[in-house]
């Protein structure tokens, strides 16, 4: 069978309430445009580091706007911050700054039980 | 009446400026110690070296035509610098000249300062010529006018910044504002302390025996006696206040400004990391604001606490957020006009290193991806790095295409189908160790494919192969340079289209290496050159600069919707720029039709000459068909 390079994600419940939204919030604060996002994935498909490995941008972001952190050091450790998903997203977000926003909220004391160690939402396969 | 004090020299008044000059220079005695201690060992050494060479010299003209004269300022401004001159000038003949005075009226080389700052307080009834001709009053009286005419323009200055040719003027802080206010105390109170004194013995000179004379005639010989003692108070206490508030204020860039332009003419810069010959140069700021009118973020998106002069107000007082640190293009504008040439886009960028080294981590697994990649294409000594940015402009990949066969070039393509990132954008965010791996990666890259000649179609990527990458026997270019040196060889056959043609410096391209003349001589063969009205060294940023991790969208089309009407003003047909990203910014924001000098020299090919010129180059990837 030809490999179209798609594959469907595994049904999982967000459990949205219970998640820890203190990143989520300052992120949505600093780049209040990623609000925006159509979820297009053109970020993703032009992305110089997804070109070498497993990394979906669009996912990442996606992933902490519902709170969900896990993981998230390991994954944004991929990134060259090299702009390219700046120049192709259609409702003008500034990508870098909310990878830089992030970056920096990682190394904030953080509120217990944010499970930032890699883990469980691996986007490994889902470009 | 001052008989018993002209023995001793002394008052009680002299206290305050006495205790003031003596707090002054043990701060700044102690700092420029500590910070030159703290200078790493080569630098110290590199300043041992050079400390009796002709380097030394230059460095003292500089002094003298900088620190004193301010000659920079002048052709930003003449009333400007008429300010300037006119506290730094003056106060240092005030200082000279007033010694010298003391020292020959009392015929001894040495006297505490207090002597001569208070001279006419204490030998009021010295005589208008006493030495050998020399009318030191006159000169005295000369140069406190010459002062006060530069402290009244500060005070217009405040009120009407634009009319000194600046259309913002700085914000202070509370060291500043207590310097500043016993500064403007000063020269007044001196006159006003010189004439009561002047006025009672009927001394002095055009100044002070006039204002002297009008000043007893105004309240009598009598409150004047009762005046003069509180007017040398009040000026004790100005010049005081001053002296103690200077370290912590921006006045402290007087004397820093010298060592600065040592360690400078030494090579001794500081580096991508903060580091102690930081102090130097952010401590001799003269927060003279020059660097706010360039600026694009404050013109053209009404931002106006992220200049280079509130930057460096921040870092020296610890103060610096990251929404300054990071809202800069990095553009270089307002380096190329600092009169007293900081390296504002190094200090700038090491307060991201800083911050970046505190917030992310370098794990030993970070692009431990990259390993083993390779996914190069073709040989050749030429090698062509295209870039991220200029990946996402097939135009451009499809002209250098053409350009390499017409020329009958072998070319080694580093990144076509994907390559990593030069690293800059990386470094720009302070991530400098973690650019260094992907640096790492591609130098390598280069070095295994053996070739001799790098081309890149980005001035990004250009900057940091010849700043940062260390490539020996690979001598790395810009494609404008490369064009030029094909169309010199007779490589390359151009039809020019006499269009009337526009051209962008990129900022990397132009202030950040210099390149401005090879873009323009490939342009001269295509059609006619229209220059803008700001060009080259003070060409306009397209504000897409990857430096700057703040603005949004909107903010970035501002500045370029601006920069874009400049080149339409020129009246040319189409606008032609040397980088990819500023081509992209501009694509959005430009009334005249954009494209990148690649595509330009394409069109314009004559016919693709690979065919006859070199046969082995026709088994290879044909051209494209001219369109
Ligand atoms: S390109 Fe922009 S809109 Fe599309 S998914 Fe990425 S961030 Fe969202
Ligand atoms: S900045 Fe990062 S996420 Fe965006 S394209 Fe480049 S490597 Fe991918
Ligand atoms: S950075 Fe330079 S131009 Fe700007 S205020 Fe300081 S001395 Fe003046
Ligand atoms: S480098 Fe450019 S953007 Fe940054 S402060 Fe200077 S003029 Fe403004």
């Amino acid at each position: 069978m030809v490999d179209w390079g798609y594959t469907i994600n595994k049904p999982r419940a967000i459990a949205y309430d219970a998640n820890d939204h203190t990143w989520e919030n300052a992120l949505q604060e600093a780049v209040p445009v990623l609000r925006s996002c159509i979820g297009c994935g053109n970020c993703t498909a032009t992305c110089t580091a997804g070109n070498f490995v497993p990394f979906n941008i669009r996912k990442l972001q996606t992933l902490v706007r519902r709170g969900e952190y896990a993981g998230l050091r390991k994954e944004l450790d991929k990134c060259m911050l090299c702009g390219k998903c700046r120049l192709v997203c259609p409702r003008g977000i500034n990508t870098r700054k909310m990878i830089v926003t992030l970056k920096r909220l990682l190394a904030q004391p953080v509120a217990a039980g944010i499970p930032v160690a890699p883990g469980a939402a691996s986007t490994a396969g889902q470009r | 009446m001052h008989t018993s004090d002209m023995n001793t020299h002394f008052d009680p008044f002299v206290i305050p400026f006495t205790l003031g000059v003596i707090y002054l220079f043990a701060v700044v005695v102690w700092r420029y110690v500590k910070w030159f201690a703290e200078l790493p060992e080569a630098d110290r050494r590199a300043f041992r070296h050079a400390l009796f060479t002709v380097r030394s010299l230059k460095a003292v003209r500089e002094v003298v035509e900088e620190a004193l004269l301010h000659k920079s300022i002048l052709r930003v401004n003449p009333l400007l610098w008429y300010m300037h001159l006119s506290f730094a000038l003056g106060w240092f003949l005030l200082i000279v000249i007033g010694k010298f005075e003391t020292s020959a009226y009392l015929k001894e080389a040495f006297n505490p300062p207090h002597v001569h700052v208070f001279f006419r307080y204490f030998y009021p009834e010295e005589p208008f010529r006493f030495h050998r001709g020399f009318n030191y009053a006159f000169l005295m009286d000369a140069v406190l006018l010459f002062i006060l005419s530069g402290v009244a323009l500060a005070w217009f200055k405040r009120l009407r910044a634009s009319w000194l040719g600046m259309k913002k003027t700085t914000k202070h802080t509370r060291g500043d504002r207590m310097a500043l206010a016993a500064l403007w105390v000063v020269f007044p109170a001196r006159l006003l302390a010189e004439s009561a004194t002047c006025g009672i013995h009927q001394t002095g000179d055009f100044l002070t025996h006039s204002t002297g004379m009008a000043l007893a005639g105004m309240v009598g010989p009598d409150a004047l006696r009762m005046m003069e003692l509180p007017a040398w108070w009040i000026y004790s206490l100005a010049l005081g206040m001053f002296f103690v508030a200077m370290p912590y204020s921006r006045y402290m860039h007087i004397f820093t400004e010298v060592p600065h332009i040592f360690l400078r003419h030494y090579g001794i810069r500081g580096g991508d990391k903060p580091g102690s010959a930081d102090n130097f140069q952010i401590q001799a700021c003269s927060r003279c604001g020059v660097c706010i009118d360039p600026c694009q973020l404050q013109s053209a998106a009404a931002m106006n606490d992220v200049q280079s002069v509130y930057f460096l107000r921040d870092r020296r007082y610890g103060l610096l957020t990251d929404p300054v640190a990071d809202n800069c293009l990095m553009c270089g504008r307002c380096e190329t006009r600092c009169p007293v040439h900081i390296d504002l886009n190094r200090l700038r960028l090491n307060s991201r290193t800083a911050r970046a080294e505190k917030a992310v981590p370098l794990t030993d697994d970070r692009y431990a991806y990259l390993r083993g990649e390779d996914r190069s294409e073709g040989t050749g000594k030429v090698g062509y790095f295209a870039g991220c940015m200029t990946l996402l402009s097939a135009p451009v990949m499809t002209a250098m295409q053409r350009i390499f066969d017409a020329a009958g070039e072998e070319v080694w393509w580093a990144d076509k189908a994907g390559g990593v990132c030069c690293g800059r954008p990386l470094k720009l965010s302070g991530e400098t160790d973690a650019a260094r791996r992907l640096m790492d990666y591609n130098k390598a890259l280069f070095e295994k494919h053996g070739i001799t000649t790098l081309v890149t179609s980005c001035p990004i990527c250009l900057k940091v192969f010849r700043e940062d990458y260390h490539l020996e026997g690979i001598e790395v270019i810009h494609h404008s340079q490369y064009f030029l040196r094909l169309l010199e060889a007779g490589r390359l056959k151009l039809k020019a289209s006499g269009a009337t043609l526009t051209y962008h410096d990129p900022c990397e391209l132009g202030r950040g290496l210099g390149i401005y003349d090879e873009p323009r001589a490939v342009l001269a063969r295509l059609g006619t050159l229209a220059e803008p009205k700001q060009t080259k060294k003070h060409a306009l940023c397209c504000g897409g600069s990857v430096a700057n991790f703040v603005l949004n969208s909107q903010q970035e089309n501002r500045i370029a919707t601006d920069a874009a009407a400049v080149y339409a003003a020129t009246g040319a047909e189409t606008l032609v720029t040397a980088c990819p990203q500023c081509k992209s910014t501009f694509r959005r924001n430009s009334a005249l039709p954009v494209s990148d000098l690649a595509e330009a020299v394409a069109a314009a090919l004559e016919v693709p000459a690979s065919a006859h010129r070199i046969p082995a180059a026709a088994g290879r990837t044909a051209a494209p068909a001219a369109s």
